[in-house]
């Protein structure tokens, strides 16, 4: 294996856990005892190891001087001069880690495995990978080094800390006191227990002081304290701790680089640009720190527009396509959300929009959780632009109504708010504002309900943070969701209210629980539990049925037994209803309609999958084309506006619609649909501004209409319908 | 200026002259690409076979050899006059070996080299419509003065089944490809619109593009993607009328409406004129005269039209 250090940095990044004495060679000791303390004198300690005889003893020298590079070349001559010894790749592993590269520490911990499997150090740093990647294996990893090592308190803190990020403080408390009992200046445990108290907003907090006795630079404390803020979703006291540990160690470039991206999350896009570039130039150059600079670089090609209530940024290349649908989504679900919610915000909410996704997913780094669509950052909202997906995927307008009812969760819970229930309260918002929008129960979620893998209520956050499955982020969603609608169904939707106001309270899941409903959370499960089950009972039943037959439409549909697909499709459609990505029953249905010659039952398949949800944008237009033939012009026009929730990129369903409109006599729809198609910059710009000029005479705005039919013949001067439109308004002057 | 001239040399071609058209569907090697291939050319078929003055022929499966393809362009050449159009469509896959395109079909396949020589003996005007993947490495050998060639791919390179045979086809049946609305769809109307249609495809679907239309037809040099005026590549394609939609060829033989046609004709002009001096206007200035040379051609028309 080749190992290269990704970017070349001069500044060390100081290290967040005291090293293991097993690990390290016993030259480094004192140094690492001095930067334990931070004590001036450490980096000279270092840079004298560089001048070590032993290779290893050099390494540890480099490192702790800031030198990477040197470092990197030295852990290599280390370890072939130590074949069978697991310590130097652990320890140059370990460096890895800290230079953001954690796929080549993770092979080098997997080698130190391979040479000793027990070896503590190496077991402690899978899970400090699985740990920074939010994995529910960090847990795992961590106690199987402690079985390799008791003595291993960094092991303890890593689990106080994942515990934490479950949102189980006594849990963590109870780790990081092993760890202290083991190491009274276990400085990562003080500052587990030190976030506990400020979390709690116990100001005052004793570990804190106790961690800067040890070590009065130590920033890293309240680094650790602004992590958990930020993934409670506590921006603003996130930033606090950030501006401190920064404070107390202003070389602290991991912090300053979260003081920034965390500045950025809250709009303040100027102070984050100092923030970042300063820890950029100091040589912080980790993917979070460059990629968020460059989105801020990609600013200036964005345009925002503001309203007393809304601030939309969009891209400039599609900002005239999608703003009005995006502008009048955002209007409408504040206004419901306000009536709803009986809350009024305090401040504008800004939505930003994507079309890059990889743009769209700086927003979301270090965060956990999903995070695929949209995330919120208090009065921020971060998406994707329907363009920055395959046409079909996702419906944007769902996940905006999503997104936004988390800013007046968080909002109202003043950002104390579990992460299962705001999840669960916007999932629940999606097909409130909508039957056929949110996510369709999906195979993991089958899987999850039949194998009785669903959470606790008290426990459901550790779905969100720290997954033991593959999907199991997805099924915490749907779980979440489903929670809520029960609640409302059972206890009514002020009971969410009201639990909305205990979390404000700072309640926990489990008091709320008690509170507002009743009911232990163990007899609450089981009642969810007792809920929910029939309602999948025939697709759980069935699951497996269904896939095999559907794989045989598939076989059927390749061989054009039409027959075949309908007599098999009818018998299993209602099996699993919710399926509607590629390759669904309504989908082969319609295809072997079509081909029998019965468009009547085609569309009616078509109508089925619409309305449970089906968003493929060539299946919808297909369904508003064959409603146009059969007369079903309201219908047809239905259909296509549900298409403009999902992809607004296809000029031809704008025209479709823009038409419709004008025959329906709704010449707003038709005027602000042949805008579309001219903001789409079509081929056809004459035959898109003579609609809109059209719609613009139905509409009675004659200098308008004027206005497009010159441009129509600006295009196009012969295009003869337009002449005769132009020669009709002349004669109206 | 160019434009109006343009479309009358558009009407003259289309109004007197015939349009020969071969289709070639070549060897697909899978079933679904048979399908998909005839299909196409089925397609091409029924959309053309209304076109006044056209001659339709079409070679698929086990007729398209490289033979059969050598016969159908000798006797074109023995019945096409200078006068006439001639449309090559060639559907299916390419391959290119650094030396020479090759068009898969039933047999030995044919090679540009030897499509050249035979295009060579048609006098026609021509177009080639190459739809196969790899038919950029073709263009270099048939490229020529008096003929148009567009190729669905920018080079031999570019190996993948292509799409864009399907968004040609298309242009041919959308009326929004007519973008002058001169009711006649020309081989540069349909060039735009199905390279268009073609790269929107690939960005929808977030993959990288694998293939790049291109259009030749100065005979010299590469292709372009967005042939104009700046680059001098279109002026033939953008008056070849591939297909009529109206009855703008039937005005055209009318002798008692010529004086109405001369000032049909200088009308555009003014307004070609107009529009080459936008920059140098007021907003309001250009939008007045524009429309008042508007009016006076909508009224112009009117008339033609009685």
């Amino acid at each position: 294996m080749k190992r290269v250090l990704l970017l070349v940095s001069f500044v060390a990044a100081p290290l967040l856990l005291v090293p293991l004495a097993e690990a390290q060679p016993a030259e480094a000791q004192p140094c690492y005892s001095l930067k334990h303390k931070g004590d001036p004198g450490t980096r000279a300690c270092f840079q004298k190891l560089t001048r070590a005889a032993n290779a290893a003893v050099q390494a540890e020298g480099f490192w702790g001087s800031g030198d990477f590079k040197a470092a990197n070349d030295a852990f290599r001559a280390a370890v072939k001069q130590a074949e069978k010894d697991p310590a130097p790749r652990t320890r140059w592993g370990r460096m890895f880690l800290e230079h953001w590269q954690p796929a080549d520490a993770a092979e080098l911990f997997g080698e130190a495995l391979g040479i000793q499997p027990d070896y503590a150090p190496a077991l402690l740093g899978q899970a400090l990978i699985a740990g920074e990647n939010f994995e529910g294996k960090a847990i795992e990893y961590a106690e199987k080094a402690l079985k390799a090592d008791p003595k291993l308190f960094e092991a303890h803190e890593l689990i106080a800390r994942v515990a934490l990020e479950d949102n189980n403080p006594k849990k963590s408390e109870e780790a990081a006191r092993k760890a202290l009992e083991i190491s009274g200046e276990a400085l990562d445990a003080l500052a587990v227990l030190g976030a506990i108290d400020l979390l709690n907003d116990e100001t005052d907090t004793p570990w804190m002081n106790r961690i800067l006795q040890i070590n009065p630079h130590y920033g890293d404390g309240f680094a650790m304290a602004g992590h958990f803020f930020t993934i409670n979703r506590r921006y603003d006291e996130g930033i606090a701790m950030y501006r401190k540990a920064i404070e107390l160690d202003p070389a602290l470039n991991s912090a300053r680089s979260e003081l920034g991206v965390n500045l950025m999350r809250l709009g303040h896009d100027e102070e984050a640009r100092k923030h970042l570039e300063q820890a950029y130039n100091s040589g912080y150059q980790d993917p979070q720190t460059v990629n968020t600079l460059r989105l801020l670089d990609s600013y200036k090609d964005y345009v925002t527009t503001k309203t007393p209530r809304t601030i939309l940024r969009l891209h400039k290349k599609e900002a005239n396509l999608i703003r009005p649908y995006f502008q009048y989504e955002f209007e409408r679900a504040l206004a419901t959300y306000e009536k709803k919610y009986k809350y009024k915000l305090n401040q504008p909410v800004q939505v930003e929009v994507y079309p890059n996704h990889e743009d769209f997913a700086v927003r979301t780094m270090g965060m956990p959780g999903l995070g695929a669509l949209g995330v919120t950052f208090g009065y921020v909202v971060a998406m994707d632009s329907p363009s920055g997906r395959p046409p079909g995927q996702w419906h944007w307008a769902s996940t905006m109504w999503h997104e936004l009812s988390h800013v007046y969760v968080i909002e109202m819970t003043k950002h104390r708010v579990p992460r299962w229930f705001t999840e669960g309260m916007a999932v629940y918002e999606e097909t409130a504002a909508s039957p056929d929008w949110g996510d369709r129960l999906d195979p993991p979620t089958i899987d999850a309900i039949k194998t009785k893998k669903l959470l606790p209520i008290a426990d459901l956050d550790r779905g969100f943070i720290h997954p033991t499955y593959p999907q199991q982020v997805i099924v915490s969603y749907f779980q979440g969701g489903r929670i809520c609608t029960f609640i409302a169904e059972k206890w009514g939707f002020d009971t969410l209210l009201a639990m909305i106001q205990d979390f404000g309270n700072k309640m926990t899941t489990v008091e709320a629980v008690e509170k507002e409903l009743h009911v232990k959370p163990e007899e609450f499960d089981r009642q969810f539990l007792a809920w929910l089950e029939p309602q999948y009972k025939k697709t759980i039943d069935n699951f497996d049925d269904w896939r095999k037959r559907i794989r045989g439409m598939s076989d059927s549909a390749k061989k054009k037994n039409w027959d075949d697909i309908i007599k098999e499709g009818e018998a299993i459609r209602d099996f699993y209803p919710d399926y509607v990505e590629t390759g669904s029953v309504y989908e082969f249905l319609a295809m072997a309609w079509r081909e029998k010659g019965d468009k009547v039952k085609q569309a009616s398949e078509l109508e089925r999958y619409s309305k449970v949800g089906g968003r493929d944008p060539s299946l919808l237009k297909q369904l508003a084309n064959l409603q146009v033939e059969q007369g079903r012009k309201r219908e047809a026009a239905a259909t296509l506006e549900r298409l403009n929730l999902i992809y607004l990129q296809d000029d031809a369903a704008h025209q479709k619609l823009g038409e419709l409109h004008l025959e329906l006599g709704n010449p707003n729809g038709a005027i602000r649909e042949y805008q579309a198609v001219l903001a789409g910059k079509p081929i056809d710009v004459a035959g898109a501004n003579y609609g809109l000029a059209r719609a613009f005479v139905a509409a009675k705005r004659i200098p308008d209409a004027r206005e497009a039919v010159v441009s129509a013949l600006e295009a196009a001067p012969g295009f003869k319908p337009a002449q005769k439109l132009l020669l009709e308004l002349s004669e109206k002057e | 200026m160019i434009k109006t001239l343009l479309c009358i040399a558009g009407l003259a071609c289309c109004a007197y002259a015939e349009t020969f058209y071969l289709t070639v569907a070549g060897l697909g090697g899978e079933q679904e690409y048979e399908q998909r291939f005839s299909g196409w050319a089925k397609e091409l078929e029924l959309i053309l076979k209304n076109e006044p003055g056209s001659k339709l022929e079409t070679l698929s499966g086990a007729q398209a050899t490289r033979a059969g393809i050598q016969a159908k362009l000798a006797d074109i050449a023995k019945q096409s006059k200078p006068a006439d159009n001639f449309v090559l469509f060639m559907i299916g896959h390419g391959s290119f070996d650094e030396n020479d395109y090759k068009f898969n079909v039933t047999g030995p396949d044919i090679s540009a080299t030897e499509l050249a020589a035979a295009l060579d003996k048609i006098p026609a005007q021509q177009l080639i419509v190459n739809m196969t993947s790899a038919s950029g490495g073709a263009t270099a050998s048939i490229q020529k003065a008096r003929r148009v060639v567009i190729s669905a791919t920018k080079a031999g390179t570019e190996t993948n089944a292509t799409v864009f045979a399907r968004y040609f086809i298309e242009a041919l049946r959308d009326p929004s490809a007519d973008v002058d609305k001169n009711e006649a769809i020309t081989a540069l109307e349909a060039f735009r619109y199905a390279e268009a249609k073609t790269a929107k495809f690939f960005e929808d679907l977030k993959r990288l593009a694998t293939e790049h239309a291109l259009l030749e037809d100065t005979g010299k040099g590469d292709g372009v993607k967005l042939p104009s005026a700046e680059n001098g590549q279109g002026l033939i394609a953008g008056r070849f009328a591939l297909l009529h939609t109206g009855t703008s060829a039937a005005v055209a033989k009318d002798p008692a409406k010529l004086a109405l046609l001369k000032r049909k004709e200088e009308i555009e002009a003014q307004i070609d004129d107009l529009k080459y001096r936008k920059a140098a206007l007021s907003v309001q200035d250009y939008r007045g005269q524009l429309q008042k040379f508007l009016l006076e051609l909508a009224k112009t028309q009117e008339a033609l039209d009685k």
